[in-house]
This record gives structure tokens, sequence and C-alpha cells, in this order.
């Protein structure tokens, strides 16, 4: 039997050393598109154990326990005081994960939070010190950091290999997405484009290249295109004279990423579609039930040896039994998400935005 | 249509694009490259021999001799002399872009060519590349809808030479990248740009000019752009470099790719793994309507003006670069 960290002498956070004598224990709070991925990566690793599936529709929850087990509630409190929860993820719509990641902390559980940390700078920034008070980790889900194809340009960086960096480009587009989850169409509350999705080529280029200096964006987030489409563009400057592109898109066909780094000694590109390792192209004129969903789509893939989903949340559990810092805590994740949500603001404004030394806005 | 030999000035190898507009004219039926013009004259020699004519070391003289048009790839700062010279002897003009390095020397060669009654035409091959001449049809479909956002690009290998000194070109990749985007989105939109934001930087090969820009931009049909004018391509890249656009409609996104035509071909001698063209269409076209403009005494299809717009765009964008702020665009 696990030992309940929740026990009558008080509550406290698992330690590094409980974590480390066994599978550390999970409730997914959210399990939609994300939190379903997390739960089915987390359940098939022997370092975790999915043990409560949270959310307001339980069917949902009660379809991914039958798949992979784990008890359904939909009141994450009785998940979070049932004793059997180390962890908290928190998969839930961006605007809901400070409730979460309140609620994990005041039950001394330790969290990691999907990405973006919050929808606003005050609520990323009460939720770091929330856990810091509360002495549990929170580590925040910036994955592509964990992309293969990320990590080796990374390691090009460091190398020095590409000399002096001058432009990047990074690039993320995707079909529209507020059919499947609606609440992504209000970009109010979800942030859009810019959130959902341009926040990985900026916390990716932050990992990359230090903080922004200055910024300046375009994008439809504000036009009345944005409940069908959206896309946005934005011209990020890094305080080492780095110049970047991102492209973020909810108006193509298929997913795609790609990244472009040039600098005095060379340059080097990523693109997932260019490097595909496996396409199905579908045949006109014939009636084919094909492999699924996606039988009627040109779809390609890129199998992965360890799906960086699942390398981030590896990476977070040896955090965790060990003592080591999280590469992305609540004040790196805040600090990435104060430039995003610069990006919106530069785009209802139609100005430019300068940024101090500490990461903060520069008020005009 | 007439029928007699258009005789052609080429003044100044200084821009390599000499050498395919050169190449071009030989090929064309009906036109003569009468004579090379070149300060350089181990430069004007060479090219001399290879394109079969004379060479002298003035303009002057090339302006004196029985010729009825100029083809100008001087360095930028030259163009503005040449282009007076060439109106006051009576010549009509194909001046290589950016058509000046600033907005009163355009002005001026505007002025001279319309006073002496001479054709001014500004060489932007790429509105007529046969994928652009296509992006213009699809993005005004109706399957296209409106155009949402287009995202432009024309990097290319640091040129070197006289590109690199400002003193010289005027700029870096800023002026020498900015027009050519900025010129097929005006054809394509019939708009011109409002303001523009941009940023640039000489990290690449760290010399006085800059070697790297990204630009921001607003069409005054309310269209949103970015351009990236960088020399980000290694010395080693398989191409040149390119021009793309991507555009983001109502309906879908079109990719267009100028110079993409190409077949791969690795040697075992240098250089080793290149990009070379099919078939790279603009250039061919464009100067052929220069010719057909000169010998049918008809209007040219790209003026001094639309020069003057696209480098309008590059001055203010450099300005912003300075300034960090939005500057506006305005048209002279
Ligand atoms: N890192 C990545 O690659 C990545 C990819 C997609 C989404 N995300 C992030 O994951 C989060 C979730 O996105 P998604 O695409 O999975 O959304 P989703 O809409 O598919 O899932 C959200 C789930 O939360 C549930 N929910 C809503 N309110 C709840 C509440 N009060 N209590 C319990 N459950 C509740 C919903 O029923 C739904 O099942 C977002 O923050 C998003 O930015 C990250």
């Amino acid at each position: 039997m696990f030992m309940s960290t929740q026990d009558s002498a008080g509550k406290r956070p698992a330690t590094a050393e409980e974590l480390a004598s066994r599978p550390v224990r999970f409730a997914i709070v959210g399990t939609g598109g994300m939190g379903g991925t997390h739960a089915i990566n987390l359940a098939g690793s022997p370092e975790a154990e999915v043990t409560w599936l949270v959310d307001v529709d339980t069917d949902r929850a009660n379809k991914l326990s039958a798949h992979i087990g784990g008890k359904v509630t939909a009141d994450m409190d009785e998940a979070f005081s049932s004793g059997d929860v180390d962890v908290a993820l928190i998969a839930l719509p961006t605007g809901l994960h400070r409730m979460g990641v309140e609620a994990a902390a005041k039950h001394k559980i330790h969290v990691f939070c999907e990405k973006p940390i919050a929808r606003t700078n005050e609520d990323a920034m009460a939720m770091t010190q929330i856990c810091k008070d509360a002495g549990v980790t929170l580590m925040v889900g910036h994955v592509v950091r964990f992309f293969s194809e990320y990590m080796r340009i990374k390691e090009q960086l460091e190398a020095g290999t590409l000399g002096d960096i001058a432009m990047v480009r990074g690039s993320r587009v995707n079909p529209p997405v507020m059919e499947r989850s609606p609440w992504f169409a209000d970009v109010e509350v979800s942030g859009g484009v810019v959130l959902d999705l341009m926040i990985h080529e900026i916390d990716t280029f932050r990992w990359m290249f230090g903080d922004v200096e200055r910024l300046f964006a375009h994008g439809l987030s504000f036009t009345d295109w944005h409940t069908k489409r959206d896309h946005a563009i934005a011209s990020l400057t890094f305080r080492d004279g780095t110049i970047a592109h991102c492209e973020a898109s909810w108006a193509h066909s298929a997913f795609r990423t790609s990244i472009e780094v040039a600098g005095s000694k060379g340059l080097a590109k990523h693109s997932s579609f260019d490097s595909s390792t496996l396409i199905f192209e579908p045949s006109t004129g014939v009636e084919y039930e094909g492999i699924g969903q996606q039988s009627k789509q040109f779809t390609y893939m890129r199998p992965v040896v360890t799906p960086p989903h699942l390398r981030e949340l590896l990476v977070f559990i040896d955090c965790l039994r060990t003592g080591k810092p999280v590469p992305v805590d609540g004040d790196e994740a805040t600090r990435t998400l104060i430039v995003a949500n610069a990006v919106l603001d530069s785009m209802r404004e139609n100005r430019v935005i300068e940024f101090n030394e500490d990461g903060t806005v520069k008020q005009a | 249509m007439t029928t007699s030999t258009v005789k052609v000035a080429m003044l100044s190898f200084a821009h390599l694009h000499a050498v395919g507009y050169a190449t071009i004219l030989k090929a064309l039926p009906g036109v003569e490259i009468t004579v090379i013009a070149d300060d350089n004259a181990e430069r004007g020699q060479q090219f001399a021999q290879m394109f079969e004519t004379q060479w002298v070391p003035s303009i002057d003289e090339a302006l004196a001799m029985d010729i009825d048009c100029v083809v100008i790839c001087s360095e930028n700062v030259n163009h503005k002399p040449m282009t007076l010279a060439a109106a006051k002897a009576g010549k009509h003009v194909l001046c290589e872009k950016p058509l000046a390095t600033t907005v009163e020397d355009a002005q001026e060669m505007i002025a001279a060519c319309d006073e002496a009654g001479v054709k001014l035409m500004t060489a932007f091959p790429v509105r007529f590349n046969s994928s652009i001449v296509a992006l213009k049809d699809a993005v005004h479909s109706e399957h296209f809808g409106a155009t949402l956002t287009v995202m432009g690009r024309n990097p290319g290998t640091n040129p070197g030479g006289w590109f690199v000194d400002p003193a010289l070109s005027g700029g870096g990749a800023v002026i020498d990248h900015t027009v050519h985007v900025v010129d097929v989105l005006r054809f394509i939109y019939g708009a011109e740009v409002t303001e523009v934001y941009a940023q640039s930087g000489n990290k690449l090969a760290g010399g006085v000019s800059d070697d790297t820009g990204l630009l921001m931009f607003k069409l005054s049909n309310g269209v949103p752009v970015s351009l990236d004018t960088s020399w980000s391509r290694p010395s080693n890249w398989p191409i040149w470099g390119g021009v793309t656009l991507d555009v983001i409609g109502e309906f879908g996104v079109l990719f267009a790719n100028a110079y993409n035509n190409n077949y791969d071909i690795a040697e075992t001698t240098t250089p080793s793994y290149t990009w070379q063209a099919v078939e790279h269409t603009g250039d061919p076209e464009m100067v052929t309507a220069f010719i057909e403009a000169v010998r049918n005494d008809t209007d040219v299809p790209v003026t001094g003006v639309d020069g003057l717009r696209a480098l309008e765009v590059a001055l203010a964008a450099m300005k912003s670069a300075e300034t960090n702020q939005l500057e506006p665009v305005t048209q002279a």
C-alpha cells in the first residue's frame, strides 16, 4: 500500500523519496484533447499511474477510464482529497488553469499545468506564487522544448556551429479548432491562436535566444474572421539582436510546423511536413474504408520513439524525484505569457511594444 | 508593329543581373546589343567578348551612338546620373531596381524622362513570373474570397561587393529585397503600403550595411503583410535565394514559390549540390516587354513611379528600423 500524503498530521506535498520509490500518481484534470493524450501516455509508462480522471463531462472521462483505468469524478476536490494523488495534471480550458492549480496547491499536490500557464499575466503570477507558498512544484507544459528537432537545433546553437544568429522563423499552422472545442472561439477566453499556438514559438525562441526587447504583430484575432479562422504573424526582436518571425494559424487544413535559424556561419531548418517518414495518399475514384478517421485525407506523420508529451512528463517526474529544478517553472512560463499577451495587445492596438530587462512590458 | 532592329546599350555590368538581361537580349529577334559601357575595363571587355559586341569606357560614348535605349545595371547610386544622361540623349531606359537610393533622386529621374519624352521602366521581373501572374488571378477568384494576410519572403545569399557599401547601394538587404515583393503586392492588389514597422540587423556578415530585415506593413486595402528581406542564405546554399508569398484567404491558403522550378543536382566536383533552374520565368518576359514598348512606342508595363513607390517603402522601413516605430509611408 502507498502511504497517503494527506495524513492526519496535516497535508504535505509528496517528497522526493516517496516519489522515487514508486510510480507517481496523477490526477488528470480535464480529459479533452490534451488531457486525454497525457492520460494515455502516462498510463503506458512504468513511472506513472493515472489514479483519477476529472472532467465536468463525465461521459468523456468514463470513456477514457474504460481504456486506461482510473476513477472518474466531476469534482477535482474529491480527487485531490482522496489521498492517492501526487500530481495534478491541469489540462482544462486555459481560463480555468488558475482554478485547477490553486485547488491542487491547497491540497499540497504538485502541479503540471498545460500551456499557456493562464489567460492573464496576473493569474500566471498569482499561480506561481501560490505554488511557491504551498511548497509544491509547478511545471508548465511548453512541450516544444521536448521535441527532438527543436532539441537538436538548440544543441547546434549551444555548440555555436551556426555562428551569430540573426534571423529566425517559426511557423505552426493548424485547421480551425473552434468546432471541436468552442471555448477557443472567444479570444477573450482563450487568447485565440496566439495563446494556443504562437506561444510555442515565443517560448521556444525565448529558450533559444533569451528575452524579447520589442515586438509588433498583425492578425485576425480581433477581427470578425476570428470565430471561423484565426491567423497571426509577429516580429520579435530579442535582446541579443536576433529577429524572429512567428506565424500561427487556424486557417490551414493540416497541422504543420517549421523552424529556420540563420546565422553568420550557417542555417538550420526543419519542417514537419518535409521530414515526414510516412505518408498516406488516398486514391480518388475508389471507395476505401481505410485507416480510421483520416482515411479520406492526405495524411503524413513522423513516428517518434518517445512522444514529446511523454518526454516532458518523464523529465517532470525525474525533477520531482531528484529535486532538480523543473525546466519550465511558473516564472519562466509567465515571462513567455507576458510576451504572448503583448502580441495580442500589439495586434489589437496596432502598436510596437517594448519590454523592460526584467521581462515586463514597458509602459508607453 | 515595325520590324526595325531595336538597338540597346548596356550601361554597366556592376549588377550581375546585366548578364541575364544581355543573354535574353542576345536571343531576341530584332534586337542588337550595340555597345557595353563600363568604367571597369576588365569587366566591360569580358562581357563585350561574351556578348559579341564592343566595349566603351564611358556612358557618354555609348549614348552618342545610334541606339534606341539603355539598360542600366550600375551600382544603385549611379542609376540617377546614368538615367539623366540617357534622357538627355533621348534614349529610353530600363533601370535595375531599386530605382534610386532617395525619393528625390527617383523623382528627378522620372521628371527628366517625362520631359525628354523617353520611357522609363523599372526592372521588376518578379511581377512577370508566371506563378505570380497566376497568383494574381487566383487571389481575385471568388473561390479564394478575401485576402486576410500575406507573408512574403525574398531571402538570398549575401551579394557582397558594392551591395554591402551603403555609399554605393543606399543600404543593404532591406533596400535590395524590399522592392521586389512590394512591387508584386502593388501589382496584385493595386494597393499602396500605408505604414511599416521594420527591424534590421547586420549580424550575418557583421558589415556596415544591414544584412537582415523583417518588415511588417499594411496595404491601403487593409491587408497586413510581413516581408523577410534577409540575405540569410549561406554562401553554399544550393540556389541564390527565392521569392515566396503565402496568402491567407477566406477559403484557403495560396503558396507561391516563384523560383522553385528547379532540378537538384549533386556533382562530385564543386559546387557539390545545387538547385538549378529548369525554367525561371520573369526576366525574359520583362526584357521582352521593354523592347516591345520601345519598338512599338507603347507604354512600358512597369513605370518609374512603380519604382518610386517600392523605394518609398524600403526607405520608410529603414527609418523604422532606426526609430523602432511604425513609420507612415507617403507617396511623393
Ligand atoms: N501542449 C500542447 O501541445 C497542447 C495542445 C492542445 C491543448 N493544449 C492546452 O491544453 C488545455 C486544454 O486544451 P484542449 O485542447 O485539451 O481542450 P478541450 O476542450 O479538448 O478539453 C478541455 C476539457 O476540460 C473539461 N472541462 C471544462 N471545464 C471543466 C471544469 N470546470 N472541471 C473539469 N473539467 C472541465 C472539458 O469538458 C474538456 O473535456 C489548454 O490550456 C490548451 O492550451 C496544449
